[in-house]
């Protein structure tokens, strides 16, 4: 009975591994996690970032300027934005030094194995662990040796869990990835991409009247406002970049609740590494091949021999 | 439900619109209408008062009635919520085939180049392109040319599924029903007038954004001019 316990804990920890996936609900989630890595990737560049900075630090100019000479604030599309400015200028500006403050671990979780492999993590080495205690059940339940291979395969399954995390750069990645996702909770949210649509409307139709209304008529003979038309002629760039920005935040939202529903980034590593030392322990652990044959020690009293047992060449 | 209540809203928009609508709710249909549906350009007048085909967009959790509405700093009417359509090459939607949208499909800028039911209309110093495409852009699912059936009242009701919106690199579904059939939110329509003997029309819409920066906005479209029947 002993020598069965064992493998029947390797065999749990084979179909553990094997159903946490179904569990944490993996394929499902993993995969929208993949997408979401993949639609961040044009923002979270310090390249990307520095220009919408430098397309905020235009819209304020260009309101100060119109504040100096104390004209256009007043136009019904205008004023809004620069009613509002200080907010949206602190606001868009905090969230973008949070991407800013994230690249490196975004980059670290671009870095890991695709997310849709995620769960193949845990189903393959879970069934082929399964597969081999199922195995050596089998043949220790028939009363034959296990085989070597069974007991090698099984070492070096335990073996390869505990070194994926290490191999993939999981206990630096992993933690990582779970601090971005740390970060961007209060970005991903229904109510603050809603906040940041609204700035996008609010500078657009103030661009759009300056452009169209407010600037002509303070400078009917050329531009002496250049601040205004330094933000009206960057506007298309601003829009072009802004847009799509808000448009993988809101298109992400579900992919980032589902990624952030997965068990903490951080555990990762050690989903690999507990198993995997349990499974090599267990697997050498195991008896020694043939141990199966071994009759147990008989410790009953034995009973004298009887002398007419005894060979008869002996006696004579 | 809800869909009856968009609808009811959108007779509203209708009526405001263009002076009225007709329910297609209880009128058997005459048949679908194929032909162009020419696009009368939008008009404003300094009074405040339009006339012709315009685009409107609410804001998320706003009616079609009521708004909240964005406003769009590069229409040329008082009322910058409304933004006035000018007619395409093809003088308006056709329901015989596709629009598609050329290929390209942006400008350098962003803005949209499809120019066959509409003009390119500036938004947001972007302009969004009109076009009805086999396979939607946004989704990817395959869709039915444009379909307008007339009931015997003159009521107008259809299948817009394919029209879509290109801007700033992006796609955006404006039909209704959607691709897939569904109508989310305020998606209402298509209603509409049509007179038999002119061949004028009325058609509104309107359709919920899904995806994309405005995401949640919901789009609202009046084209009228006349409809002009295919060639036997």
């Amino acid at each position: 009975m002993r020598s069965r316990t064992p493998l029947l804990a390797l065999l749990a920890i084979g179909i553990g591994l094997a159903a946490a996936p179904v569990a944490f609900q993996m394929f499902s989630r993993a995969p929208l996690g993949g997408e979401m890595i993949t639609e961040f990737a044009p923002f979270m560049r310090a390249e990307k970032l520095d220009a919408f900075e430098g397309h905020l630090t235009r819209v304020g100019s260009a309101l100060e300027a119109l504040r100096r000479r104390g004209e256009g604030l007043d136009h019904p599309m205008v004023a809004p934005l620069a009613q509002e400015w200080q907010a949206i200028d602190a606001d868009m500006t905090s969230m973008l030094d949070d991407i800013r403050d994230n690249i490196d671990n975004y980059d670290a979780v671009a870095a890991l194995p695709p997310f849709p492999l995620f769960p193949w993590f845990f189903v393959t080495p879970g069934l082929l662990l399964a597969g081999l205690a199922g195995a050596a059940l089998r043949r220790r339940d028939a009363g034959l040796a296990i085989e070597p291979r069974l007991r090698y395969a099984t070492v070096a399954l335990g073996l390869g869990l505990v070194a994926a995390p290490f191999i993939f750069s999981m206990f630096t990645r992993a933690p990582l990835g779970g601090d971005m996702i740390s970060d961007f909770k209060p970005l991903m949210t229904e109510q603050r991409i809603r906040t940041v649509q609204g700035y996008f409307l609010t500078i657009g139709a103030a661009e759009g009247a300056l452009r169209t209304e407010v600037a002509p008529a303070l400078d009917p003979d050329g531009p002496r406002v250049p601040e205004v038309y330094e933000f009206i002629g960057k506007w298309p760039a601003m829009a072009a970049e802004m847009a799509p920005m808000i448009g993988a935040m809101s298109d992400n939202r579900d992919n980032f609740d589902a990624v952030a529903a997965m068990p903490p980034f951080g555990l990762f590593p050690w989903f690999f590494v507990i198993p995997g030392l349990l499974t090599a322990g267990l697997a050498i652990g195991i008896n020694e091949p043939g141990a199966s044959r071994k009759p147990e020690p008989d410790s009953r009293p034995q009973p004298e021999p009887n002398p007419r047992d005894t060979p008869r060449s002996e006696t004579v | 439900m809800k869909i009856r209540l968009s609808l009811v809203a959108l007779m509203l928009v209708t009526a405001a619109c263009s002076g009225g609508g007709d329910d297609e709710g209880d009128s058997a249909d005459v048949g679908p209408l194929e032909g162009t549906f020419s696009v009368v350009a939008g008009t404003c007048a300094a009074d405040g008062t339009r006339t012709g085909s315009f685009f409107r967009m609410v804001n998320p959790g706003g009616t079609l009635e009521e708004g909240p509405f964005v406003a769009n700093g590069d229409s040329t009417c008082a009322d910058k919520t409304f933004s006035p359509l000018l007619p395409g090459t093809d003088g308006g939607l056709t329901t015989t085939t596709y629009q598609p949208q050329p290929d390209p499909a942006f400008a350098d800028n962003g803005s949209g180049l499809a120019a066959l039911i509409t003009q390119p209309t500036p938004f947001f110093g972007v302009a969004f392109a009109l076009a009805t495409n086999p396979t939607d852009p946004q989704t990817g699912t395959e869709v039915s040319p444009p379909r307008i059936v007339a009931d015997e009242q003159g009521g107008l009701s259809g299948d817009l599924s394919a029209l879509g919106v290109a801007w700033n690199q992006q796609h955006f579904n404006q039909g209704s029903p959607k691709p897939d059939g569904s109508r989310p939110g305020a998606t209402a329509g298509p209603v509409g007038t049509y007179d038999r003997a002119t061949g004028a029309y009325t058609l509104t819409w309107s359709t919920q954004i899904v995806g994309g920066p405005f995401n949640d906005f919901t789009g609202i479209w009046h084209f009228e001019g006349v409809f002009a029947p295919a060639a036997a």
